[in-house]
């Protein structure tokens, strides 16, 4: 193989005793010795290197760099932020692919492109052809930088022993740092080839290159060759230039909307122009969304798509089989083979993957827009028709650290035994529910920081008459804002209703309170909907504005879900039409603390992005939130943003203890009642405009986006039981609040003292608020909080700013507000830390050891419970 | 690399093991290896009559379907089952694990086969 370009890796493939064959004109490791099976394997559920250096890498920079990209690639380069990359097509004028490629920005000013290696020399040639128009330079960057590839559940580990380094990039898909490896810089992203959740990319000096791809093997990579990757992206569904994306087996051009990759690498944004293909690209995706959308009477803008495909026959289809839908044919296989997978045992997080291989028959094929999902299909092997169907996906990566097989037609069972007739069903339903209240109440350590018993009073009223009644009201303008009730005999609760809003002005300190809305979520969905509505109160003919932009706390780093564009934003977020993205930016946090903003940094993006509505915040809460410095700068830059705390989570602490939102400067206040506060499970707006502000109509809007807006009846009974609750805490907060808090400190402190790893700053005893963050180990949270439920000890696993997602979860968060209200003091909460830490640390089982120490603390305090009270719950007792 | 003395070979990485009037016949260690991962192996069924140098099964790995032919023409009196189950078989130990015993219509063509020092050279090369 003489004529054959080598990479920098080529020495290390000979030396490991790779089988080296031609591709693209490189000689490149098909595999190594261990093969392609073992090699797959080990990438899934460990980790793997790929030698990619035979790729092209071009730098692309210059005044016009930006147009130009604009110009030859198909997705938004507008979109992609500093130390991000994306997916994009170099696309030709008919709308098909000459490539498909990553485009990464490390640097303000600089591109990273970076090609298949069959077609990088057409790619630089088509690149050098159309930069001439523009005031930009392209450089081949490919003999200079080394690239490998490390993907597996293990890489995040190997990498950060690689350059000792505890932080690498942000956890998420794309995203880029730069980090230094012995006095170089080493490039890393968040990409791959894959669909491994987590992997990186390493761009090195090419000198560096083999020394890293030999340390990476010694740190525990597996070398993988071209035989893997290419059954590992298959499983994971991705495209290969030549099969999804170039000419089809007939020679056609295969239209780049063909392949399902298309919708997040082409950009229509007006801001990209007109471009290289634009007008067939959206033509094509007229076809797309006909498909999509099951509109099939003409699908000549788009004949065909990609879709995965399975094989439950026997048989193993290639690239170029048939595939036939009742006789017809309908399609085409682009990629097909064995590939290898490991069985998993048991359901949901408790499943485990196990040494057992096993292998199964997949592939991807162009399949006529008209044929669906389940479809049973046929596909022609060596003159066999062998059964298959058209499979949503071959793996799924959405349960981190492993990317998972999916198998075609497995179902989830649940099973949980019920006996034949009612009678004894209501029977057991009854047991059952009193055994888990001994359990909950009498012998479990309840640590979850979003929950709360509530008091016997608080209990027994939630379950009063009202709770059967109705009351819907609305404020009446012809009655100077009376109230007017659309029900009768609703004279009780509208005297409860009154108070509970009196209570609750007093606890938050504020001019108004909503008190329908049911939960902290409906909360939120109220005020975003009041705010979007109140923006567009001025013309009522147009389609709504929806907010932008907004800033919240990041979900990966504690942000409450209810703020976040997949939780109560969802419906009222813009998108950018620059970005594409929602208009959604994050509070930056302090380096060496990603649990605190970053006040400085906050304040540069706020300048930056004006945000209409900046809501403070989270459910993973460690530090009190600068609302006071940020009402400043708002204030001194003269910006009309609206600050909004969601406290869910720390509802109960408002005040001298933890914050003031009001006084600190918030505009709106939402929360839910049962976390930190005293319960029952609902919700509270709450604002401080005076009556003659020009605000004044949006809280308004938002008492109507509360009712008719998200609530008729709303659950009567609970706002009985929550008036007794704030009758709690408004007289006993000031204890309570102090308790909590140091009880906190405290336990933190006693957890950190028993060898656990809390985290935090230990400089303020870890937290300011109710909650505690221990780290377990990546990955292990999931696992260490079952061991403690199985102690009747429970708590929620979490994930750190560092992880992926909650499957990953290498910490659990744990709050201490139930419990203190149990009476729980410093030596209860440092035995509990010294039994956690015998669970966690040494497996021990402490069960009964829990069981004794909870039921020394079940009646709880900071309640009302004199004899007269006592009196009067029996006699609202006896009326059952 | 594996090869066994007194069983005959062809071109094509089949051997053959010559009993009376039956030929056991199956793919060398040499082929196993060069295929990689075996995942799939299809047999022709009792009875079926099949030429010489006719492909008479296949074997895939995960990279490549391979036809494998049958080096003297015959009617084929067993095959490998288990080798369907589990194709593996074919890279733990290609000679124990044969394929397909056929009656031999024309034992002459034995003759056209390589033993087992000739076929040794071929693989060299």
């Amino acid at each position: 193989m003489g004529n054959l370009k080598h990479t920098l890796f080529y020495n290390n493939h000979v030396k490991a005793g790779a089988t080296l064959v031609d591709f693209g004109g490189w000689e490149m490791p098909i595999q190594y010795p261990a093969g392609i099976v073992d090699e797959h394997i080990h990438t899934r559920i460990k980790s793997g290197i790929f030698d990619v250096s035979h790729m092209g890498r071009f730098i692309v920079s210059g005044k016009e760099a930006i147009a130009f990209l604009q110009h030859v690639l198909t997705n938004n380069v507008l979109a992609l932020d500093l130390l991000q990359a994306q997916y994009t097509m170099i696309q030709n004028s008919n709308g098909g692919a000459l490539d498909d490629a990553y485009l990464y920005r490390f640097y303000e000013d600089e591109y990273l492109l970076v090609v298949n290696a069959a077609n990088a020399k057409k790619d630089w040639q088509h690149l050098n052809k159309e930069i001439v128009a523009f005031d930009a330079r392209i450089i081949d960057q490919s003999a200079e930088i080394a690239m490998i590839s490390l993907q597996g559940p293990d890489s995040k580990t190997v990498l950060k022993k690689l350059l000792g380094s505890e932080n690498l990039t942000e956890p998420l898909k794309n995203a880029l740092a730069i980090l230094d490896y012995q006095g170089e810089g080493l490039l890393i992203a968040r990409t791959g080839y894959t669909g491994e959740p987590l992997g990186f990319e390493l761009f090195a000096k090419a000198a560096q290159g083999p020394a890293i791809w030999e340390k990476l093997l010694d740190l525990g990579a597996m070398a993988i060759g071209l035989g893997a990757r290419d059954t590992l992206r298959l499983e994971a569904g991705l495209p290969l230039y030549g099969h999804e994306l170039g000419l089809d087996s007939d020679g056609n051009e295969i239209p780049i909307f063909s392949c399902p990759l298309a919708k997040f690498a082409v950009s229509f944004a007006a801001v990209k122009g007109d471009y290289i293909g634009r007008e067939a690209l959206a033509n094509q995706y007229i076809g797309f969304k006909k498909i999509m959308e099951r509109d099939l009477a003409d699908l000549s803008h788009l004949a065909r798509i990609v879709r995965p495909i399975a094989i439950t026959g026997r048989g193993i289809a290639r690239a170029g089989c048939k595939v036939y839908k009742d006789g017809k044919e309908v399609g085409t296989v682009t990629s097909a083979t064995m590939v290898p997978y490991l069985k998993a045992v048991g359901y949901g997080l408790d499943s485990k993957i196990t040494d057992e291989k096993a292998m199964r028959a997949i592939g991807l094929a162009l399949i006529d827009g008209d044929v669906e999902l389940n479809d049973a299909v046929a596909v022609e092997i060596r003159g066999k028709m062998v059964p298959a169907v058209i499979a949503p996906y071959h793996m799924k990566s959405d349960a981190p650290p492993f990317a998972r097989p999916i198998l075609y037609g497995v179902e989830v069972e649940r099973k949980f035994d019920s006996p034949r007739d009612y009678e004894t069903k209501a029977l057991n339903l009854l047991e059952k529910s009193y055994d888990n209240t001994i359990l909950r109440q009498h012998q479990t350590i309840n640590l979850i920081p979003s929950e709360q018993t509530h008091s016997a009073a608080v209990r027994l009223l939630s379950i009063m008459d009202p709770s059967f009644r109705y009351a819907e009201h609305k404020k009446t303008k012809s009655f100077y804002d009376y109230d007017v009730f659309y029900y009768q005999g609703t004279a009780f609760i509208d005297e409860i209703e009154y108070l509970l809003m009196e209570e609750m002005k007093k606890y938050l300190r504020c001019a108004e309170v909503e008190t329908r809305v049911i939960s902290g979520q409906m909360a939120n969905v109220a005020v975003f909907s009041a705010l979007m509505d109140y923006k567009n109160r001025v013309n009522r003919k147009v389609d709504a504005k929806r907010l932008g932009y907004v800033m919240n706390n990041h979900i990966i780093r504690g942000g409450h879900l209810s703020a976040q564009p997949m939780g109560a934003l969802h419906d009222y977020i813009a998108v950018d039409p620059v970005t594409e993205k929602t208009a959604v930016v994050n509070f930056p946090v302090e380096k060496d603390n990603p649990f605190k903003i970053d006040v400085a940094e906050t304040k540069k993006v706020i300048e930056q992005y004006k945000p209409e509505l900046i809501i403070f915040g989270k459910s993973m809460v460690l530090h009190k939130e600068p609302v006071r410095e940020i009402r400043e700068f708002i204030d001194a830059q003269k910006l009309s943003s609206i600050i909004m705390y969601d406290m869910a989570h720390v509802l109960g602490l408002v005040g001298d203890h933890f914050q003031d939102p009001f006084a600190e400067g918030a505009e709106l206040v939402t929360g839910s009642t049962h976390k930190t506060f005293f319960g029952t499970q609902r919700g509270v707006i709450a604002g401080n405009y005076d009556k003659d502000d020009y605000k004044y109509g949006l809280w308004e809007t938002i008492e109507t986006r509360a009712f008719p807006g998200s609530v008729s009846n709303h659950h009567l009974g609970t706002m009985l039981g929550l008036l007794m609750a704030s009758y709690e805490m408004n007289c006993f907060k000031d204890l309570y609040q102090k308790n909590v808090i140091d009880n906190a400190k405290y336990f933190a402190k006693c957890l950190a003292d028993c060898g656990l790893e809390v985290a935090g700053d230990p400089a303020i005893s870890y937290t300011e608020t109710h909650q505690v963050v221990v780290r377990v180990g990546y990955g292990s949270g999931p696992e260490v909080a079952n061991r403690l439920e199985n102690n009747n000890i429970i708590i929620n696993y979490q994930a750190t700013p560092e992880e992926e997602g909650f499957t990953a979860s290498g910490a659990i968060r744990i709050g201490v507000a139930e419990m203190t209200r149990f009476g729980f003091g410093k030596e209860a909460f440092a035995e509990t830390a010294a039994l956690m830490a015998d669970v966690i640390l040494r497996n021990k089982d402490v069960k009964e050891d829990v069981k004794r120490l909870r039921g020394q603390f079940t009646s709880l305090k900071y309640c009302f419970d004199d004899e007269e009270i006592a009196a009067q719950l029996e006699k609202l007792k006896n009326t059952f | 690399m594996k090869i066994i003395e007194g069983l005959k070979y062809s071109k094509d990485h089949e051997w053959v093991k010559v009993e009376g009037n039956l030929a056991t016949v199956g793919i060398t260690d040499y082929a196993q290896h060069s295929l990689g991962d075996i995942v799939f192996v299809e047999l022709p069924e009792i009875g079926d009559v099949i030429g010489k140098e006719e492909a008479f099964g296949v074997v895939e790995s995960v990279k490549a379907a391979s036809d494998i032919y049958l080096p003297v023409s015959g009617t084929v009196v067993k095959i490998n089952e288990a080798l369907v189950d589990e194709p593996e078989l074919l890279n733990t130990d290609a000679f124990e694990n044969w394929m397909v015993c056929v009656e031999m219509d024309d034992p002459a063509q034995l003759d056209e086969l390589m033993d087992a020092a000739k076929y040794d050279t071929i693989c060299q090369d």
